[in-house]
């Protein structure tokens, strides 16, 4: 990379400085190719094999099940560790819910790579607009930019491969509350009231999620105790009815809140004990 | 007209004259180590003086205002890019100073069609523990110096000598360098204050009296009053204002640099 010293070349976007730093972005990112430049060819059927996310594609690595609930001092991310390859597990401690700054979290079901990859991107991307600017992303721009990650994932859809769905969740200072945006595998974007799941777990849990909501209590009125509870619960009953979901029976699922204070783990242990009473019925 | 080596020294000679006398009338900038993490101190008019470069660095300096943002955004672009294509961990201070930023600054201050940047900057990265942190200044031809502990940046050499003699804690009851412990982030901010104004005093009331480089070390440092004074004349009447930040060194965050709200600083301010 060449550096000149002229202020400004870029206007903070991130994959503006890639193109001219002469690295390309990553395959999964790279951009819709131009008109008339060669199009991948479609394989017959590969649209088919992507709707239906419970046939994992050989070979490559999914993560299942996420869910992002509000409760009473903001925004609650649960995952199971589970990622699996064609009809094999491959790895149960897998990380889903990852950061992208200090106020945001993105939770991932789908094609691990690229996941993965695209949230690495996004951090950088947020930091570099902050930094290079001096002012923050704002909430708005830094959903759409997940957007256009996703929109650039469409080439390798096409082929019949990756694919992901995120869920962001984020605190809002100005309106001090949590929020959470769920996003479809093209990018359309969509902000939930009280929580999303995504992943092939989440079909089977979608019904009993508004059951809660309905019949116990809203989401955003519980504290965080009863919030890991439900949460926790639910994960097990998707995994009993879906075999990419790993419930309680193994390494404890992963549990990560954003409050006014930022992002913090739920301390292992406290998933342990929940667990524990969970499993035995206390 | 045939252009000859000594016009090229000649000119080099005339750009560093003209840089080096427009960066005496600049604001000294002060950055030492303590438990909380990088303590970076200067004052500022309008704009600020202290940045975020990357995860662990951070940038300050005193120069020609666009000259710092062209510094600033060639660094932060560099370690941006390096840090994806590669991971954060591989963007260092040294590789963002030592390979890219200096040897950019070097080749545009010896073209002669150029006019050169006015700049003296200062890098910092942050560690786990304060022995590691380290500090690199840059000057506008490129040439940098790497330091620990602190480090000091102002407009003459003498000033900067000065500054770092306080901020290695000569003169203060609990020298640093021997027992080495960390400073408190009141400690050290006291000590910024006073190493700044130190800077500021050698600049203006010092360069009357300034001596020969070999007494430097052993010149006498103003009297705590004197600089007082001479802190409280810049805020007041020179409408300046302390600008602080602390590049912290809880790693666990994604930024890490904050400034330091004007409640904190007027504690210590007179």
């Amino acid at each position: 990379m060449t550096i000149e010293f002229e202020p400004d070349r870029t206007g903070g976007d991130f994959r503006r400085l890639l193109e001219r730093a002469g690295g390309s972005a990553p395959a999964p990112l790279s951009p819709v190719p131009a008109a008339g430049a060669p199009q991948p060819e479609p394989r017959p059927g590969a649209g088919v094999r992507m709707r239906d996310r419970e046939l994992p594609l050989g070979g490559e690595a999914h993560g299942t099940t996420v869910i992002a609930l509000k409760y009473q001092e903001g925004v609650l991310n649960v995952a199971d560790r589970r990622a699996t390859a064609a009809t094999g597990i491959l790895y149960d401690e897998a990380e889903k819910i990852l950061k992208l700054d200090d106020y945001t979290l993105i939770a991932i079901a789908g094609s691990y790579a690229q996941a993965a990859e695209a949230a690495r991107y996004l951090r950088h991307s947020f930091k570099y607009y902050a930094r290079s600017q001096l002012q923050e992303m704002s909430l708005e721009g830094k959903l759409s930019e997940v957007s256009k990650v996703l929109a650039q994932s469409v080439p390798s859809l096409l082929q019949g491969i990756g694919g992901f769905v995120p869920i962001v969740s984020t605190y809002d200072a100005r309106k001090g509350e949590g929020r959470v945006f769920f996003y479809d595998i093209l990018g359309a974007r969509f902000e939930s009231r009280e929580y999303s799941a995504a992943g092939s777990g989440a079909e089977k849990i979608r019904g009993a999620l508004e059951y809660i909501a309905r019949a116990k209590k809203p989401f955003p009125e519980m504290s965080l105790d009863e919030a890991l509870r439900e949460s926790l619960l639910l994960l097990d009953v998707a995994a009993g009815l879906d075999p990419a979901t790993s419930g309680l029976a193994g390494y404890p699922p992963l549990a990560k809140i954003i409050t006014a204070r930022g992002i913090e783990d739920v301390p292992e242990e406290r998933v342990r004990v929940l667990k524990r009473e969970l499993m035995t019925g206390v | 007209m045939a252009y000859t080596p000594y016009d090229w020294q000649q000119t080099l000679r005339q750009k560093a004259d003209y840089v080096e006398d427009r960066l005496r009338g600049g604001s000294p900038v002060a950055a030492l180590s303590c438990r909380e993490g990088i303590l970076l101190l200067t004052t500022r008019r309008t704009q600020s003086k202290i940045f975020e470069i990357y995860d662990r660095l951070a940038f300050a300096g005193l120069g020609n205002p666009s000259d710092l943002e062209a510094v600033r955004h060639a660094a932060v672009d560099f370690a941006h890019a390096e840090g994806y294509q590669r991971s954060e961990q591989d963007v260092s201070i040294q590789r963002v100073v030592g390979f890219a930023i200096s040897p950019a600054l070097k080749r545009s201050f010896a073209d002669p069609f150029r006019t050169p940047l006015v700049i003296r900057g200062l890098f910092v990265q942050v560690a786990e523990a304060p022995s590691e942190d380290l500090y690199y200044v840059l000057n506008y031809d490129g040439e940098f110096a790497l330091y620990h502990d602190y480090a000091a940046a102002a407009g003459t050499d003498f000033a900067e000598v000065l500054m770092e003699r306080v901020l290695s804690g000569e003169g203060s009851p609990n020298p640093k360098r021997k027992p080495r412990k960390a400073l408190s982030l009141e400690e050290g901010l006291q000590r910024a204050l006073q190493a700044w104004s130190t800077g500021r005093w050698a600049l203006e009331e010092g360069t009357e009296a300034e001596p020969e480089p070999e007494e430097w070390e052993k010149a006498p440092l103003p009297p705590e009053e004197e600089l007082r004074n001479v802190l409280a004349e810049a805020l007041e009447g020179g409408g300046e204002r302390v600008e602080a930040a602390l590049l912290e060194r809880d790693l666990r965050r994604e930024r890490l640099l904050r400034f330091l709200p004007e409640e904190e600083l007027n504690a210590f301010l007179p």
